[in-house]
């Protein structure tokens, strides 16, 4: 991965893996993930685009957090603009009844999140997925 | 040259959604409700009619009073009379918020062809139930409407003059004209309603309504108008008179508005060629989906031996594209030995969300360009790439 600069050892150093699912739809992609598949200035977070957020499966997030993620997202269109009319509704649900299971498994439901930002919103999709990595840098890998 | 003013247009579209979002929460945004907002003020439109209704008399001598007593005496009558004109122009105005923003927003096009078709349908039908309301009145402006739209059907070659015909119940004005209107008013209004069936029965439980924040919103509003600026009529029509001009409702009447500069055949011309264009709208761009700079994953699939007939998928798919039928042999996976249904994909409904992928819990459904195992692959080398120093 030589395309990749910004994977400085410190930026791995204490940073928690996550890995994120995000509509193809939503925030803008145009230089948004590195060469593989990390987000820009975040080499930690993976992100896996979807054609929408109602795509991903709950198994998956639990996947994630089982293959050693801290975290794991789910991004997709502002509430009531999804493309596809409900698919965002669809998978905040989705991911309510996961963190539901995940309580009654012991593992910390704030490690799976849902994000909704639409195409010129990207500023603050990247400000909500580094909130988001400090708040499982706690929970990180546990499980 | 269309196709890059309609991405700028869609840039534009969710722009100022970020702009509105700002100021409220995401959820209450009015542009993400337009479909819901033209289906309240339908419905406002349908309760206040029926209350005019029980007024109106339709014929030449007593039309114009029987509006003029339920404007004057009639208790609330003028704010009736109001609800009903404004919410007509509020309606419109929905409607067209609702084309523009699904034309922009790249809704209109493949699976979505049906809604777009019986969308202009509604949008028509409207249009002429708008303008045939106001030859209800039979007042000045209603005349000359009449006279303009006689005009202009007589233009039509070959059966002009059977349409002018068919339009006034005769060769000229008489008696059976305005029940005529009337029926050209109410006939078109419950039209609507079997149009939008069409409209919704591709939708799984399409928002009808929009937030009721702004459903009392609307209703105040309405009232505040009707009130305020009561709806009024002309000078009464006079057999043999040509009044001149009238204040027009721009929304409605527009195409009357043309006719003042050009011949009245000229400018049904014009919005039969407009309508015309709108219903290829959805066909008038023939692009791969790599030219769309969309990812197209195919329609989903059903993987038949997995599938233990448990709709999760159908309950989810917002395009009632999947349907359960009968099984007709076992599945082979354990839980789908004893299914009694089994999931089928409708492939011309299918937008190819993968929605009804996430919904699956047993692996029976795959978006073809993008498979289950690729994506947990994707997954573990993300969640796996360095493990972090906590663990
Ligand atoms: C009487 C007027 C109309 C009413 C009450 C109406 C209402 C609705 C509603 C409630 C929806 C579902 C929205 C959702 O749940 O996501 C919808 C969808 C849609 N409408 Fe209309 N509509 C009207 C006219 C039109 C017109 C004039 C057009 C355009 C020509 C149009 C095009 C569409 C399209 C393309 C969709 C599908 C959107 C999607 O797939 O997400 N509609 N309409
Ligand atoms: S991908 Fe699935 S949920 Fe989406 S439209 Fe097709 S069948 Fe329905
Ligand atoms: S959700 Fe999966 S198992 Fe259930 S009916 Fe649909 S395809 Fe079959």
């Amino acid at each position: 991965m030589a395309t990749v600069p910004d994977r400085t050892p410190q930026a791995q150093e204490g940073a928690p893996r996550v890995v994120g699912f995000l509509c193809d739809w939503a925030v803008r992609s145009e230089g948004l993930l590195n060469a593989d598949d990390t987000l820009v200035g975040m080499p930690h977070v993976t992100v896996i685009r979807v054609p929408c957020s109602g795509f991903v499966k709950p198994g998956w997030l639990e996947l994630a957090l089982r293959s050693g993620a801290a975290g794991a997202f789910v991004c997709g269109c502002p509430m009531g603009d999804c493309l596809n009319r409900e698919g965002n509704w669809i998978m905040e649900d989705r991911i309510d009844q996961l963190r539901k299971r995940l309580s009654r498994q012991k593992v910390d439901p704030e490690r799976v999140a849902f994000f909704a930002f639409g195409l010129h919103e990207r500023e603050a999709f990247l400000r909500a997925v580094a909130e988001f990595v400090d708040r499982v840098r706690g929970s990180g890998g546990k499980r | 040259m269309y196709r890059r003013s309609l991405l700028s247009l869609q840039s534009a579209t969710l722009r100022l959604d970020t702009w509105i979002n700002r100021v409220l929460p995401q959820d209450f945004n009015p542009l993400y409700y337009t479909g819901g907002l033209a289906n309240l003020f339908l419905t406002l439109l349908v309760v206040s009619g029926i209350l005019i209704f029980l007024y109106y008399e339709p014929s030449l001598e007593g039309a114009y009073a029987s509006v003029e007593f339920l404007t004057r005496d009639v208790p609330y009558g003028v704010v009736f009379r109001g609800i009903h004109r404004y919410a007509a122009d509020a309606y419109l105005v929905a409607i067209l918020l609702h084309l523009f923003r699904n034309w922009f927003t790249d809704r209109y096009r493949e699976a979505r062809d049906s809604q777009w078709l019986s969308g202009m349908f509604l949008l028509v039908v409207s249009g002429f139930a708008g303008f045939t309301g106001y030859l209800l009145v039979w007042d000045e402006r209603s005349q000359l409407l009449a006279s303009l739209t006689v005009q202009a059907l007589r233009s039509v070659p070959l059966v002009g003059d059977w349409l002018a015909r068919v339009f006034l119940g005769g060769p000229g004005v008489n008696d059976t004209t305005l029940p005529r209107f009337l029926f050209l008013h109410v006939g078109p209004a419950m039209t609507l309603y079997v149009l939008l069936w069409w409209h919704y029965v591709r939708l799984r439980h399409p928002k009808i309504w929009p937030p009721s924040v702004w459903v009392l919103f609307s209703l105040g509003l309405l009232f505040i108008l009707a009130s305020a600026l009561p709806a009024t009529s002309g000078r009464p029509a006079q057999p043999g008179a040509s009044p001149e001009g009238f204040a027009v409702d721009w929304f409605f009447l527009w195409p009357y508005v043309l006719a003042r500069w050009m011949a009245p055949g000229w400018a049904l011309a014009l919005v039969v060629a407009l309508v015309a264009s709108g219903m290829v709208v959805p066909y008038t761009l023939r692009e791969t989906p790599e030219q769309r700079g969309v990812r197209a994953l195919g329609q989903a699939v059903v993987v038949e031996e997995n599938c233990t007939g448990c709709e999760l998928c159908y309950y989810d798919c917002p395009y009632n594209a999947i349907y359960m039928v009968p099984s007709p042999y076992p599945g082979k996976s354990r839980a789908a030995a004893n299914r009694k249904l089994l999931a089928v994909v409708v492939d011309s409904r299918c937008v190819e969300c993968g929605i009804c992928i996430g919904a699956c819990p047993f692996e029976a459904l795959e978006l073809p360009r993008m498979l289950d195992k690729d994506v947990q692959q994707r997954i573990q080398r993300g969640a796996r790439a360095t493990a972090p120093v906590s663990s």
